[in-house]
């Protein structure tokens, strides 16, 4: 027992105790519902059973019945669609902004760091927002695309199945893009000035400049920060709650909501779990991918 | 760079932030809006007769106090679990470099990316086997802390790896154990890190959302966010109050933001990719 | 004298890297060690051993007497300084002097006492209240000397405490902090990569290589009487030079295998016919006319001068490196002769390295 107190104090126990505590509470309260959700998600789970810890067995028809829901097609192509056109505005706007504030000018850093203002904000009051926003009959963006001439008609951004996923969209891109902005920087700011200073002098234009020396220079990050938007685009649930709440008639509803809403909703806790597992498996895939580039670049 | 030049990328990024921050100014704008003005066509780009009484009116007609309340209780707790349990843990992962703190550091990596509206199912029914739900709050503040925890801890260990060795190595010499170095040395000189990483996990446990939302059912106990949603969903019309809720709710954390914005935006990305 | 350190047959491993090869050495009290070799030597892992910061895996270690072996550093009532001198940047210059008494529960006043009077022996008075961002290197150098000093611990250990000066205040440091050693008394362990430091400083050198003692003894021992290949050529500056040779007939003399296989006479007798490696320091190398006796003839390819020491530099191959005291008569191109007295030339075995005793 001395032995054991004395290493706390002074050597690999008091290492190992600070990280075993920390470990044990995600092991907890991360760990161990990632295991329950894989053994809920083939239990009939409703109101009526929950308060135990094992639930009747469902054998695989919750999974059979996701799969066979004339809505898993809509949400699949829902999920897709929000997560590949969010990632790649947020990526294209960011890494525009972050090259355009790469240009040395008078207050360029401060006025860059408004832009995560936006980011800072909770996900809920920035849904909230956008839906004033995009309001159909007295919203201000209809106004200002009225009044650019892009709309004839007001659109019904929020209330129109057609455009129910994209209003979200467009609140996600705007949550999103200071943080890919911000990434990027500080990945064009990491490159050697005489890089350029070399390319300039062996006859290099901006353009190649860009296709040579930036965008190689730059792999690591992008990666990085691709894997990363699309990990936090998967997360998106706040602004689904505050614009649309899935609809109308399901619309706008993708994976993760989809899997709430039959838990929360429905109160079908086993069929909730099989597509939080389903997703979850797609979240560590891609995380797995953000390790990797972030270990190539920092030797993790 | 010409004079000219410098002015005109000046006034192309004023103009830029101009339109990215609209929205905000959009939301204090309605907020001082009359009821009339907010459905006037064209819409009022410019404040009329500033309506301040909105704020009191929603003050007490949705019970922002309490929601803040609860919304503080909640940010508070996780805050501390978060700290206390996060802090000690980063600073091994930055001390060392072998093939278990790399396996702890890869385990803390993947746990950052579970999204809370996936891993609420299986929390939620274990939580009610438990019996957590008879203290939601606490329940809440258990299940965001586990979300928060691993964030916290990629963003103190940056820190932490900027403390060189050598000072801890010195104090131990001088005849500090481990842990008195750790907390005499160590902390003090990572202080700001830690502080900016607690600052961003306290205004995420403000804002939060999907744990809240599943599992404190009683109104009593429920956070700002939350509050929202109850008042935005029978008012749908009453855009004026609802983005006066919404000043209430972030102006706060957008203070905190404008102050320290350095240090958070530093703070964030040592984060992410290191 | 007491042995005041004590290290008898230590090891250390890390993972499969042999770090430290039995490595026996005993300090008396009031002795000023130099640990000295090339980056990678162990000289650095031997100190942070004797201070605690790292384990070692097997061997035997003593410090005034008591078994340290598992004591933490905080037991061992050792002070050290860093090569990046280590100050803590959030306490003032006093309370940097004066932590290891906080520590151990010195009151305010004592230790208020204890750091007006280090500060007047390393002369930093005024500097008391400053933050150590606000000193200059120098001054930083001080401090964390007078942090050891302090203490008036059972051994001071250094590592590298001059390398981040520049070249003129190492040179007065170097001088400053042996004064230092002198006023104290107290047992110095001194680790440097830099040999004059080591030769300048110390009493007795140990000269390590790939974690082994290659050979200790006092500096002029270690110049005089290098036991091998390694430390000959590691001591002394600029580097000897090796020429492979045979020993002749009368096995007194030694054929070079260089142009026109000149033969210098040794003083060590050896068997003939042997091949050896003749090692000649630059200092010793005398040059004179190319047709003296006995002279090896050369031609200078290169000339360089520093002012107080002009450097030869022969043509061909082996290239002979000859320092000469003041400006050069000699330029490029000119033929010479250099000689050198039997007892200055070095034999080592060409295999093993190890010097051939005299």
């Amino acid at each position: 027992m001395r032995r054991v107190l004395q290493s706390m104090r002074d050597g690999i126990g008091f290492d190992t105790m600070l990280v075993i505590l920390t470990l044990s509470y995600l092991l907890v309260f991360a760990g161990l519902p990632l295991i329950y959700n894989v053994v809920i998600s083939f239990q009939t789970v409703d109101v009526f059973s929950l308060g135990t810890l094992m639930h009747p067995s469902a054998g695989v028809e919750n999974y059979v019945d996701i799969f066979e829901d004339r809505q898993a097609e809509t949400v699949l192509r829902n999920t897709i669609i929000f997560t590949l056109g969010s990632v790649a505005l947020q990526f294209t706007l960011g890494f525009a902004l972050a090259l355009f504030f790469h240009q040395n000018f008078t207050g360029a850093t401060w006025i860059r760091g408004l832009f995560l203002a936006g980011w800072v904000m909770p996900g809920l009051v920035v849904g909230v927002l956008w839906n004033w926003l995009l309001s159909g009959d007295f919203g201000v963006v209809n106004y200002v695309l009225d009044g650019l001439g892009l709309i004839d008609e007001p659109v019904f951004w929020r209330s129109n199945p057609e455009t129910s996923l994209y209003s979200v969209l467009i609140a996600n891109v705007w949550y999103g893009t200071p943080f890919n902005m911000i990434l990027l920087a500080v990945g064009l700011s990491q490159i050697p000035e005489d890089l350029y200073e070399a390319a300039e002098l062996d006859g290099a234009n901006a353009f190649q400049r860009f296709w040579t020396i930036t965008l190689p220079m730059m792999r690591a990050t992008i990666g990085a920060v691709i894997a990363l938007g699309t990990i936090f685009t998967l997360q998106q649930f706040d602004l689904f709650a505050a614009i649309t709440q899935g609809g109308p008639a399901g619309s706008s509803t993708v994976a993760q909501y989809w899997s709430w809403e039959l838990s929360f909703r429905e109160f079908d806790f086993g069929r909730g779990a099989v597509i939080s597992v389903l997703m979850i498996i797609v979240v560590l895939i891609v995380s797995l991918i953000y390790v990797r580039s972030t270990k190539a670049e920092t030797q993790l | 760079m010409s004079v000219v030049t410098n002015r005109a990328l000046l006034l192309v990024a004023i103009v830029l932030a101009a339109i990215y921050l609209f929205p905000l100014y959009w939301m204090y704008l309605t907020s001082i809006k009359t009821q009339s003005a907010i459905f006037s066509v064209p819409p009022q780009f410019l404040p009329d007769t500033p309506q301040w009484g909105n704020y009191a009116t929603i003050w007490e007609l949705a019970n922002i106090p309490r929601y803040m309340w609860n919304s503080l209780v909640i940010a508070t707790g996780v805050t501390l679990i978060t700290g206390i349990l996060g802090a000690g843990c980063a600073y091994v992962l930055a001390r060392y470099r072998n093939w278990w703190i790399d396996m702890a550091l890869f385990t803390v990596l993947m746990l950052q990316v579970l999204p809370p509206s996936l891993m609420v199912t299986p929390i939620f029914v274990g939580f009610s086997w438990a019996g957590l739900l008879e203290y939601p709050r606490f329940a809440a503040v258990l299940a965001i802390s586990a979300k928060t925890l691993p964030f916290f801890v990629i963003l103190c260990r940056a820190a932490f790896m900027t403390v060189p060795r050598e000072l801890e190595e010195a104090a131990l010499v001088d005849g500090n154990s481990r842990a008195g170095a750790f907390v005499m040395i160590v902390l003090p000189l990572a202080r700001n890190g830690i502080l900016i990483a607690a600052l961003i996990v306290f205004m995420q446990g403000f804002g939060e959302y999907v744990y809240s939302a599943s599992i404190i059912a009683e109104n009593r106990l429920q956070p700002a966010s939350i509050g929202m949603t109850n008042y935005l969903q029978p008012n749908q019309v009453n855009w004026n109050a609802i983005m006066a809720y919404a000043a209430t709710y972030v102006t706060p954390v957008l203070a905190a933001f404008v102050i320290l914005q350095r240090q958070i935006v530093n703070g964030l990305t040592a984060g992410a990719l290191k | 004298m007491t042995k005041q350190i004590e290290l008898i047959g230590i090891q250390k491993h890390y993972g499969g890297f042999h770090a430290l090869k039995d490595i026996d050495l005993t300090i008396p009290q009031g002795q000023f060690v130099a640990l000295v070799g090339p980056s990678g030597c162990g000289k650095s892992t031997l100190l942070r051993s004797i201070a605690g910061l790292e384990r070692i895996t097997s061997g035997e270690m003593r410090i005034a007497g008591v078994d340290v072996r598992d004591l933490p550093p905080r037991k061992r009532d050792l002070a050290m300084v860093f090569q990046s001198y280590a100050l803590y940047p959030h306490m003032s210059v006093r309370d940097n002097l004066t932590y290891a008494l906080r520590l151990k529960g010195v009151s305010k006043a004592e230790r208020a006492k204890a750091a007006d009077k280090v500060a007047g022996i390393i002369g930093l008075e005024n500097l008391l209240d400053r933050k150590p961002r606000e000193l200059s290197g120098g001054q930083r150098q001080r401090v964390a000397m007078g942090r050891a000093i302090i203490r008036e611990p059972k051994a001071f250990l250094f590592d590298e405490p001059l390398s981040n000066l520049d070249a003129a205040l190492r040179v007065r440091m170097r001088k400053e902090v042996r004064g230092l050693h002198e006023r104290i008394g107290a047992t110095s362990v001194y680790v440097t990569h830099d040999q004059i430091e080591a030769m300048t400083m110390a009493d007795h050198v140990v000269v390590l290589q790939a974690g082994r003692i290659e050979q200790q003894g006092p500096p002029m021992e270690l110049y005089d009487k290098p036991a091998n290949r390694f430390v000959a050529g590691f001591i002394g500056s600029p580097a000897m030079n090796f020429v492979d040779g045979v020993v002749g007939e009368d096995g007194r003399s030694v054929t070079l295998s260089m142009p026109g296989t000149p033969v210098v006479r040794v003083a060590t007798q050896t068997a003939p016919g042997r091949a050896v490696t003749v090692g000649l320091r630059p200092e010793h190398l005398i040059v004179g006319p190319p047709d003296a006796d006995g002279a090896i003839q050369a031609r200078i390819g290169a000339v360089e001068p520093t002012g107080s020491t002009t450097y030869l530099f022969t043509e061909g191959a082996p290239e002979l490196l000859i320092t000469t005291e003041g400006t050069a008569r000699h330029r490029a191109g000119d033929a010479i002769g250099l000689t050198i007295a039997p007892q200055r030339v070095h034999l080592f075995d060409p295999q093993r390295g190890s010097a051939l005793a005299p």
